[in-house]
C-alpha cells in the first residue's frame, strides 16, 4: 500500500471545512495522529457500501466516512490510497480461544479447560491467555481486531470470557476498557466427559441441575448481600458483611444484566434447555455454535435471542453436529434472528473468519447479513456494539482493507487496523506468513511484538 | 454467469430399483475436460452406458436426439480425493464407526480398508455433493505400517446401498506407512514400541527387509522344494508387503515434518519401492530434495487445525510451491479427529487457488492430476471418450467459496442433484 504524506496545506480546503462547521479536526493538535484511507469501496454496515468512499480518523476513532469529495481530507493525514479495494470494519469473532489454546496445539498449550469443574464462574479467560501466541496475529491476518476469548465447553460453567482487542503484549493491554466480558456456560455432549471419571454431569438433565444450583445460589449470595447494603445504608451499625464469595460474584453479574451467558449449545433440545434456564433466572443468553437453531428459528426470534454459528466443511466429529447444514444462517436471517459467524479458533484457524460467513452465503444467508454476522451483529452480542462493529463516526477506526469482494475465495485480507494503527500487513513478508501459515509461524520465537496502545 | 441456471433435471432416481441406463448430454458454458487441449470452453459431454461417448468443443452445442439435456455454468470432472479416511473413519466418531486405526500393532501390513469400507457412511454422501466421485480410502495415522488403501467411488449406480466390491476401482492400491509423531505417541504411551522415530523408521526397514527375505525363500522353495516339512510358514504381513518390495504395489508414506518427509525418500529409495509422499505439511521446505527424488506428493489439507507440532507449519501455499518445484501433486483430506469429521477437497482445492496455484490448476490436482499419480487415468478425472461419466456440474467457477454444486455424476448417474 503506497503512503503519502499531505505535507502543505491548502487554504482552498482549509477554507471549505471551515465553512463545512468541522474545523475542530482540521489542524490536529500535536501527537494526533489524523488518517486517511480513500478510493475504496468502503462497507460502513450502518449504511449502504459507498464506491468511491473516505474514512477518516483521529486518533484511532472515526470522523467522518462518506463519498470521495464529501470528505474533507485535512492538511497533515497520512493518506493512504486504497483504490479498486474494499474496506469494511474490524471482524469481530464472537467465539474464540486464541491465546488460551496456543499454537501449536501440544499437549501443554491448551488452558480453556479446567477439567475438575463442572461449575467454575471464578475462572478467568484473561488468567490464561498469551499475547504472544501466533495464533493472535493470524487472527489479525483475517481480520479479526475484537475477539470474545473464552473457556472451553468441557465445563457446565466454565468461567468468564474476555472481550480484546487483537493488540498488546499483556492481556491488560488487549482487554477493552470498561468491558467486563462474558460468561461461559455449555451444555450437550461435552461436559458428559465427566460421567467417565464417575463425577457429575453423566446426562443432561445433571448439567441442567448443576446449571439451575449455582444460579439458585447465587440469587441467594445477591440477596444476603443487598440485604446487607439495605441495612448499612439504614444506619444500622450491628449489621455483619457476608463473606465475598469469588464464584459467585460473577454469576450474580449474570443475573443483574451485567454479564451476558455464551451458552455452548448445539442441538435443538439442548438450546432450549439453555432457553429454559435463562427465563428462569432472567439471564441474557447468547446461543453459541447452534448446529440445529435453525429448528427453533421461531423460539429464537421472538425472544431476540442471537445466535453466534460456528460453520464447519462437514458435518460430523460428534453427535451434536451431526446435523451441521450451510443453510442454518440463511434459515435463520429468515426468521429475524440476529446471526455472527464465528470460527471456534482453533476449530476453524482464525485466517478463515470471513469463509465462514461465505459459506453461510453459499447456503443462502444474504450477503449483507452475512456481513453484519462478521461486525456489528458480534460486536452487539458482547455489548460493544456503540464502539465498535461499523464505520460510523465516534467508534473505533477498527477496519480491514481487502484485495476484492469480501466474499470471494480469491479475495486476500491486505491490511487490519486497530484503532489508527495497521495490526497485519500483506505486503510485509513477516505479515504474510501469518496470513498463508508456514516457515514457523507456529513457533512463538519469531513473533515481533506487534505495539501496544 | 451464476444467473444461467440449471435445467430441470429429467431423471428420476427416488423410486427405481435399478436404475435405466441414460444417454446424457451435459452442456457447459465453461467446460473443464482436463484431458488434452484448453480449457474453459463452452462445449458438451454426451454420455451413453455410463461412460463418456464424445466430448464437443465450441459455442451452441446442441443435445442429440435421445438425450436427456443437463447445462450448467462450468463442468469438471468428478473429483478424486487422492487419501482420506473417509469410508472407514465414520461421522459419528464413536468407537462404533472408526476403524481407520487398527492400533493394536505397529505393524498392520494384512489389514485392508477393502474389510471396513461401509459404501452407506454418511461422509461419502457428503463427499459425493462437494463433487467428490472418487476416494483412495487409507487406513488411519497411527500405525507405522496401517495396512492397505483401496480405491472406490462414492456413490453407486444402483438405486439401493452398492457394496464395496461395486465401488472399487481398485480393491487394493497402496500400502500405507506413517511417520512423525503419531505413530510413536500412539504406542510410546503404552511404553511399546515405537516410541521414536528412530523406531518408526527401524520397524518399517526390518519389515520390508524381512518381506525381501519371504520372497526369496519362498521363491527358493517353489522352485526346488518338494520336502514338505521344510515349507516355509505363511506369513499374512510378510506376504502383503511382497508386492511393496517387488514395486507392484505403491507406498504410500505420510509425513508431516521436513526431516520425516526426508526419512521418507531414505526408505523408499533404500528399498526400491515404488511410492509417494502424503501429507507433506513441511514438503514446502524440502521441494528440491523431493523433486531430485522424483516422489509425487498428495498434499494434505492445509485448513487442518495446528493439532501437534508436526503440522504447525503448514502454510495455504504449499501446494503452489510443490508445483513450482516441478513435483506432480494431488490434493488429499486425510483424516480428522474431531469436528468437522472430514475436510471437502473442493474447498481445499479452492484455497491452493487462490493461494499461488491458480484456478485451472488447482483444478487438476483434484481431477486429472490425482488420476495419474494413482494410476487410474484410464478410467477417472478427466472428460474423453471411454472414461467413466463421472460429472460435477457447478452454477459459478467450482472453486469460489459461494458457488453451489448442481449436480454430480457418477458412472452416468445421477448420484446429487441440488434442491
Amino acid at each position: 500500500m503506497q503512503f503519502r504524506k499531505v505535507d502543505s496545506g491548502s487554504t482552498l480546503c482549509l477554507w471549505a471545512l471551515l465553512c463545512a462547521g468541522i474545523a475542530f479536526w482540521v489542524q490536529p493538535a500535536a501527537g494526533q495522529a489524523t488518517l486517511v484511507i480513500r478510493g475504496a469501496k468502503v462497507y460502513p454496515i450502518s449504511g449502504p457500501p459507498i464506491e468511491h468512499g473516505v474514512l477518516l480518523a483521529v486518533n484511532g476513532k472515526i470522523v467522518a466516512v462518506g463519498e470521495e469529495g464529501k470528505v474533507k481530507i485535512p492538511r497533515g493525514a497520512t493518506v493512504e490510497d486504497a483504490t479498486g479495494k474494499v474496506v469494511m470494519p474490524g471482524i469481530v469473532d464472537s467465539h474464540s480461544h486464541i491465546g488460551i489454546i496456543a499454537n501449536p496445539l501440544a499437549e501443554d498449550s491448551g488452558d480453556a479447560n479446567e477439567s475438575t469443574g463442572p461449575i467454575e464462574p471464578g475462572l478467568r479467560a484473561l488468567d490464561a491467555i498469551d499475547p504472544a501466541d501466533p495464533n493472535i496475529r493470524m487472527a489479525t491476518a483475517g481480520g479479526i481486531t475484537t475477539a470474545n476469548i473464552m473457556p472451553g465447553s468441557g465445563n457446565v460453567m466454565g468461567g468468564q470470557t474476555a472481550y480484546v482487542k487483537l493488540r498488546g503484549n499483556t492481556i491488560e493491554q488487549m482487554l477493552i476498557p470498561g468491558s467486563i466480558g462474558g460468561m461461559k456456560m455449555a451444555n450437550g455432549e461435552n461436559p458428559k466427559h465427566y460421567g467417565a471419571k464417575d463425577k457429575a454431569p453423566m446426562t443432561r438433565m445433571e448439567e441442567a441441575a448443576l446449571a439451575r444450583g449455582i444460579y439458585e445460589k447465587a440469587t441467594q449470595y445477591k440477596a444476603k448481600w443487598e440485604a446487607y447494603n439495605k441495612a448499612v445504608a439504614a444506619g444500622d451499625k450491628t449489621a455483619k458483611q457476608p463473606d465475598r464469595d469469588l464464584d459467585l460474584e460473577p454469576v450474580v453479574e449474570v443475573l443483574e444484566g451485567k454479564r451476558v451467558v455464551h451458552n455452548h449449545t448445539h442441538r435443538a433440545d439442548d438450546i432450549m434447555t439453555a432457553i429454559r434456564l435463562s427465563e428462569e433466572f432472567h439471564y441474557r443468553l447468547v446461543v453459541q455454535h447452534g448446529t440445529e437453531s435453525c429448528y427453533v428459528a421461531d423460539e429464537l426470534a421472538k425472544r431476540h435471542i442471537p445466535v453466534s454459528f460456528t460453520m464447519v466443511d462437514s458435518l460430523g466429529g460428534k453427535f451434536e453436529t451431526m446435523n451441521l447444514d450451510l443453510g442454518c444462517p440463511g434459515t435463520l436471517e429468515k426468521a429475524g434472528v440476529k446471526v455472527a459467524l464465528n470460527t471456534d479458533d482453533p476449530i476453524t484457524s482464525s485466517r478463515l473468519i470471513i469463509r465462514e460467513a461465505a459459506l453461510a452465503v453459499r447456503g443462502g444467508m444474504s450477503e449483507e447479513a452475512a456481513l453484519k454476522g462478521l461486525t456489528i451483529y458480534p460486536a452487539e452480542m458482547l455489548d460493544l456494539g456503540d464502539r465498535i462493529g461499523t464505520l460510523e463516526p465516534g467508534k473505533d477506526a477498527d477496519f480491514v482493507v481487502l484485495s476484492g469482494p469480501p466474499f470471494s475465495v480469491y479475495t486476500h485480507v491486505l491490511e487490519t487496523w486497530i484503532e489508527g494503527q495497521k495490526v497485519f500487513d500483506r505486503s510485509n513478508p513477516q505479515d504474510l506468513r501469518y496470513a498463508t501459515g508456514g516457515f514457523a509461524v507456529g513457533d512463538r520465537f519469531p513473533a515481533s511484538p506487534r505495539g501496544g496502545n | 454467469m451464476r444467473t444461467l441456471r440449471w435445467f430441470t433435471l429429467l431423471i428420476c432416481v427416488a423410486s427405481a430399483t435399478t436404475l435405466p441406463a441414460q444417454n446424457i448430454a451435459v452442456l457447459a458454458d465453461h467446460l473443464y475436460t482436463m484431458a488434452d487441449g484448453t480449457q474453459g470452453g463452452p462445449g458438451m459431454v454426451l454420455i451413453r452406458d455410463g461412460r463418456i461417448e464424445a466430448v464437443r468443443t465450441g459455442p451452441h452445442q446442441q443435445a442429440p436426439e435421445g438425450y436427456t439435456s443437463l447445462k450448467a455454468a462450468f463442468v469438471t470432472p468428478g473429483l478424486i480425493d487422492a487419501d482420506t479416511t473417509a469410508g472407514i473413519s465414520g461421522a459419528y466418531n464413536v468407537p462404533a464407526d472408526q476403524d481407520q486405526d487398527e492400533a493394536t500393532d505397529p505393524n498392520t501390513a494384512d489389514v485392508r480398508t477393502l474389510d471396513s469400507f461401509n459404501p452407506s457412511e454418511r461422509l461419502l454422501k457428503v463427499l459425493n455433493q462437494y463433487g467428490v466421485t472418487t476416494v483412495q480410502s487409507a487406513p488411519g495415522p497411527r500405525n507405522p505400517i496401517a495396512g492397505r488403501a483401496g480405491i472406490f467411488k462414492t456413490a453407486g449406480t444402483g438405486a439401493g446401498p452398492a457394496t464395496v466390491e461395486q465401488l472399487a476401482l481398485r480393491q487394493e492400491s497402496a500400502m500405507v506407512f506413517n511417520l512423525g509423531d503419531t505413530p510413536k505417541a500412539t504406542y510410546g504411551k503404552k511404553e511399546k514400541a515405537p516410541s521414536t522415530r528412530m523406531k518408526t523408521a527401524e520397524i518399517i526397514r526390518h519389515a520390508l527387509a524381512d518381506a525381501k527375505a519371504y520372497e526369496e525363500k519362498w521363491d527358493k522353495w517353489k522352485k526346488d522344494g518338494t520336502d514338505f516339512s521344510k515349507q516355509p510358514s505363511h506369513d499374512m504381513k510378510l506376504e502383503a508387503l511382497v508386492p511393496v518390495v517387488d514395486g507392484k504395489l505403491p507406498a504410500i508414506f505420510n509425513a508431516y515434518r521436513a526431516d520425516d518427509i526426508d526419512t521418507a525418500i531414505r526408505i523408499g529409495n533404500e528399498f526400491h519401492l515404488h511410492y509417494v509422499l502424503a501429507s507433506v505439511t513441511e514438503g514446502y521446505l524440502i521441494a528440491d530434495a523431493i523433486r531430485r527424488a522424483g516422489v509425487p506428493c498428495l498434499a494434505g489439507p492445509v485448513m487442518q487445525r495446528f493439532e501437534s507440532l508436526q503440522t504447525a507449519n503448514a502454510t495455504f501455499e504449499n501446494a503452489a510451491i510443490l508445483k513450482r518445484a516441478g513435483i506432480p501433486i494431488a490434493l488429499m483430506t486425510g483424516y480428522e479427529s474431531y469436528v468437522p469429521k472430514n475436510r471437502i477437497l473442493l474447498f481445499e482445492a479452492g484455497i491452493a487457488a487462490a493461494n499461488g496455484l491458480g484456478m485451472e490448476e488447482a483444478l487438476r490436482t483434484v481431477t486429472a492430476g490425482a488420476a495419474k499419480i494413482l494410476g487410474i487415468e484410464d478410467r477417472v478425472g478427466s472428460l474423453a471418450p471411454g472414461r467413466d461419466a463421472d460429472v460435477a456440474l457447478f452454477d459459478g467457477d467450482p472453486l469460489e467459496y459461494t458457488s453451489h454444486v448442481l449436480a454430480v455424476l457418477v458412472s452416468g448417474q445421477v448420484s446429487y442433484q441440488r434442491r
